[in-house]
């Protein structure tokens, strides 16, 4: 049977950590390994961590510094690597997967990958907000030949890029692809992975796999609401965007990234020292392009 | 077949009628010794192969100090030769493997010249480099070892870095799954085993290990050679049972599908091992083509930095191979999740056990009175880099006289330059030991174990290092990272190296609590890796289900 890694970043998450660490737990499909990787949280939450170490499974590796959900991810799945799981499934602090999450997940892969004959990337899961609405942020996007599984029978559909929270990747994809970019710190590192990854074959969203996210506001990405107080996310996301566009895709999707941003920012009538802050990130794009690292085969 | 049965004689597929010098019915009135005695059963097994019922004349020759055997090549169709080889045998034989065509015996004589060469030099690839381009590298290697090596790893991040991500082509499949025969096998059953070389080296270690395994299993293992090489194991008692053919080349194609032919005909192969032979990993689409039934496997240990080694052969053969037996997690990983090849053809078993019991001693007490001891085993080969042993001794020494003890267990083709250098350092203290001496002994001396490679699989040297209780610190190169202590990797590049294993060494003589730390670490990752399904077991089954 496959050995099953999950990694949950967590960071000053001292209220929500604890559901999602039961949540996963309890799944129908008994894990292997359980891997927190605390970011260097300072309200509590690595006491909330140390109740859990009890569980064998659990592993909770603290980071000597907040390193962002990119470096953290990238930490957790070299170590699950490390560990020699099959497969790793990614999630956040604040990501409730219902009891069969995982099993769907797994299945769902396996099914896609028989009718498809050929491995696919990664199976993700159906995102939730919490009052039961598709939640903005955690949609992935389609393939042209989205609905070739659904036309089989499957309720799966294929996609190319997803977020971060309920993602199962293969151990193959891994030694491949290698990690997610750890200088991303947050925002657009998973939409960048699960991009590079389906350079190969596509990834799949498997209905049946549902999990919330606790999110807070049901909001997705758009530039229309950077403000004083998100600011410091949007900066990540626009310096990352803007590298992916231009070093990944061409000038032509660089140029395109950036008149949506303009026309986000005048939209959101947003204040121009904010909008002069996010294009000094968008020019730091054009010389901000790291190369991805490589997971170690110990075990 | 004439299967002679006492220890001394090997098996022959041929019938001798005369012979002077070799020692074949009498080994005391022989001028060979029993290694050379060996080669020419060899060779005289290759060409009874060949040449099904052919009467056959065989000079042997010995040629000078260096020089290597020449005895399936073209040359020994040669019936003069140079001026420096000696004529030590002759013999006059009969193969005794049956013609296909029992009407069209023949009855000449077919004269054959082998050169059993000079000597147990080791072989190896880098002296052998023709031309002034090979004269250059050898001075600017001899002169500056450790500059030169430098520069190689320069290049080898380059063409790291352009291959990465490259995905080997492969074969087209044999579509065949019958075989057509001249006519019924009721030869004896036979494994079929593709060897580098008969030297020391794990891989050969492990070789040996399942061609005992397949004569415990009732098979008769047939042993092919394809590399220069003196072959000084070939006298070891796993091969008592075998037919050995060290192959020299090139070879007549005629002759190479002749050869291949009659072990065919002469006996019921039901399986192929392949360890690290280029020749047979070459020709096992046309044994695939001509004989589909017969399983295939191989044992994979080390990926070459800038070819790929074997483990980039067999990918691009995989379409001939059943399964593909890998000794490391990180070829593993490699097969499957950079090329793409099914899970289920790739078979990860480990070598844990192969030169230790997997107990582990942790009571050791530390020279902690008298000198620390460094010690190197292995090789004394290019891949395993024992110059940079040496210059870190001196580093070491340097740093504090007197407080170290230095060790080099081993031999090989830079056994010279290994003295030059000792000398060149001025290191008196350091002791070099033979393979005379137990590994186990000097690992019970050590404090440190140092593992210099360029490249690796995953040592030997450190299974039977972390048994004896003593902390490795290695060059972070292909799986040693299974083994090592996270704190005790050192980068491959040469001077990055001697400045990381200066640092950890002297930490682990300073601080005893340090040194059992990173010696825990080790044994945790040791105690995870034994876990992990293990080599032996594993072929004995295999070859069990062959035979059945």
């Amino acid at each position: 049977m496959s050995t099953v890694a999950a990694v949950v970043v967590t960071y000053n998450r001292q209220a929500k950590v604890g559901e999602t660490l039961d949540r996963i737990l309890a799944q129908t499909r008994a894990l292997d390994w359980i891997i927190v990787v605390d970011n260097a949280s300072t309200d509590g939450t690595d006491q909330v961590l140390a109740s859990y170490c009890a569980d064998r499974r659990v592993i909770v590796y603290r980071l000597q510094r907040n390193m962002g959900g990119a470096g953290g991810f990238s930490a957790g799945m070299s170590r699950g690597y490390e560990l020699g799981a099959d497969f790793v499934w990614l999630m956040d602090d604040d990501c409730y997967p219902s009891p069969d999450a995982l099993e769907e997940l797994e299945t769902g892969l396996a099914k896609a990958e028989e009718a498809m004959a050929m491995p696919l990337s990664y199976a993700c899961s159906q995102v939730k907000f919490v009052d039961g609405e598709i939640c903005e942020m955690n949609n992935p996007s389609t393939t042209w030949d989205w609905g070739r599984l659904m036309a089989l029978g499957q309720e799966c559909v294929l996609v190319t890029n997803c977020s971060f929270v309920s993602v199962l990747f293969p151990r193959r994809v891994l030694t491949r692809f290698g990690l997610p970019l750890k200088e991303y710190f947050i925002w657009f590192d998973d939409q960048e992975y699960t991009l590079r990854v389906t350079r190969a074959a596509p990834g799949v969203q498997c209905l049946r796999s549902v999990v919330v996210h606790d999110m807070g506001v049901n909001r997705g990405v758009n530039f229309a609401d950077v403000s004083a107080e998100n600011m410091f996310k949007f900066r990540y996301g626009v310096r990352n965007e803007a590298s992916y566009r231009l070093h990944h895709q061409g000038v032509g999707a660089f140029v395109k990234f950036a008149v949506r941003l303009a026309q986000q920012l005048h939209a959101g009538h947003v204040a121009w020292p904010l909008r002069i802050q996010l294009l000094r990130k968008l020019i730091e794009g054009v010389t901000f392009n790291p190369k991805p690292e490589y997971p170690r085969s110990v075990l | 077949m004439d299967e002679q049965s006492t220890e001394h004689r090997p098996l022959a597929l041929f019938e001798l009628l005369d012979e002077s010098g070799i020692g074949l019915i009498d080994s005391s009135a022989g001028l060979l010794d029993e290694r050379e005695r060996r080669l020419v059963v060899g060779a005289a097994n290759f060409h009874a192969l060949a040449a099904p019922g052919q009467l056959l004349r065989i000079i042997v020759l010995r040629g000078p100090w260096g020089t290597f055997p020449a005895l399936t090549d073209r040359t020994v169709h040669h019936i003069e030769w140079a001026g420096d080889r000696e004529a030590v045998g002759s013999m006059v034989l009969r193969s005794v493997v049956q013609p296909l065509n029992a009407v069209a015996r023949p009855t000449s004589i077919l004269g054959l010249v082998v050169d059993v060469g000079g000597g147990t030099k080791f072989g190896t690839l880098y002296r052998s480099l023709p031309g002034w381009q090979g004269q250059v590298r050898r001075t600017a290697r001899s002169l500056a070892p450790i500059q030169f090596d430098a520069l190689r790893q320069l290049r080898t991040d380059v063409v790291e870095r352009l291959l990465a991500g490259r995905g080997v082509k492969r074969r087209a499949s044999t579509r065949l799954n019958r075989s057509t025969r001249p006519g019924g096998t009721s030869g004896p059953p036979a494994v079929l085993f593709g060897l580098h070389w008969l030297e020391l080296g794990g891989a050969e270690r492990w070789a040996l290990d399942t061609i005992q395994m397949a004569a415990d299993a009732g098979a008769t293992p047939i042993v092919i050679t394809d590399r220069e090489s003196n072959n000084p194991w070939i006298t070891k008692p796993e091969l008592a049972s075998a037919l050995v053919v060290p192959l020299t080349h090139p070879m007549d194609p005629a002759t190479e599908a002749a050869f291949l032919n009659g072990l065919l005909e002469t006996f019921d192969i039901r399986g192929i091992h392949v360890h690290h032979n280029a020749w047979l990993y070459q020709r096992l689409p046309w044994l695939r083509a001509v004989r589909p039934d017969i399983p295939v496997i191989d044992s994979l240990h080390i990926r070459e930095w800038r070819t790929g080694g074997f483990v980039d052969t067999a990918v691009r053969l995989s379409s001939a191979i059943d399964t593909h037996h890998v000794v490391s997690p990180a070829l593993r990983d490699y097969m499957i999740g950079r090329q793409g090849l099914p899970a289920e053809k790739i078979k990860l078993a480990t070598l844990a056990n192969l030169t230790t019991d997997n107990s582990i001693t942790m009571d050791r007490q530390l020279g902690i009175d008298g000198p620390f001891t460094v010690v190197f085993v292995g090789r004394f080969a290019q891949q395993k880099r024992p110059y940079l042993f040496l210059r870190l001794a001196a580093r070491l020494r340097e740093h504090a006289p007197g407080k170290f003890r230095f060790v080099m267990h081993g031999d090989g083709e830079l056994a010279d330059e290994v003295h030059l250098l000792k000398a060149r350092f001025g290191l008196d203290a350091l002791q070099i030991r033979g393979p005379e001496i137990p590994v186990a002994h000097t690992l019970a001396e050590a404090d440190v174990v140092v593992i210099c490679s360029d490249n690796e699989g995953l040592t030997l040297t450190s299974f039977e290092a972390t048994a004896a209780g003593v902390p490795v610190v290695s060059t972070d190169v292909g799986s040693q990272v299974s083994l090592t202590a996270d704190g005790l990797l050192c980068p491959r590049h040469p001077y990055r190296f001697l400045d990381a294993a200066t640092t950890k060494v002297i930490a682990m003589m300073t601080s005893p609590d340090q040194r059992k730390s990173w010696l825990d670490e080790q044994v945790v990752k040791a105690t995870a890796f034994a876990k992990l399904p293990l080599a032996r077991p594993w072929v004995r089954d295999l070859y069990q289900g062959w035979l059945r």
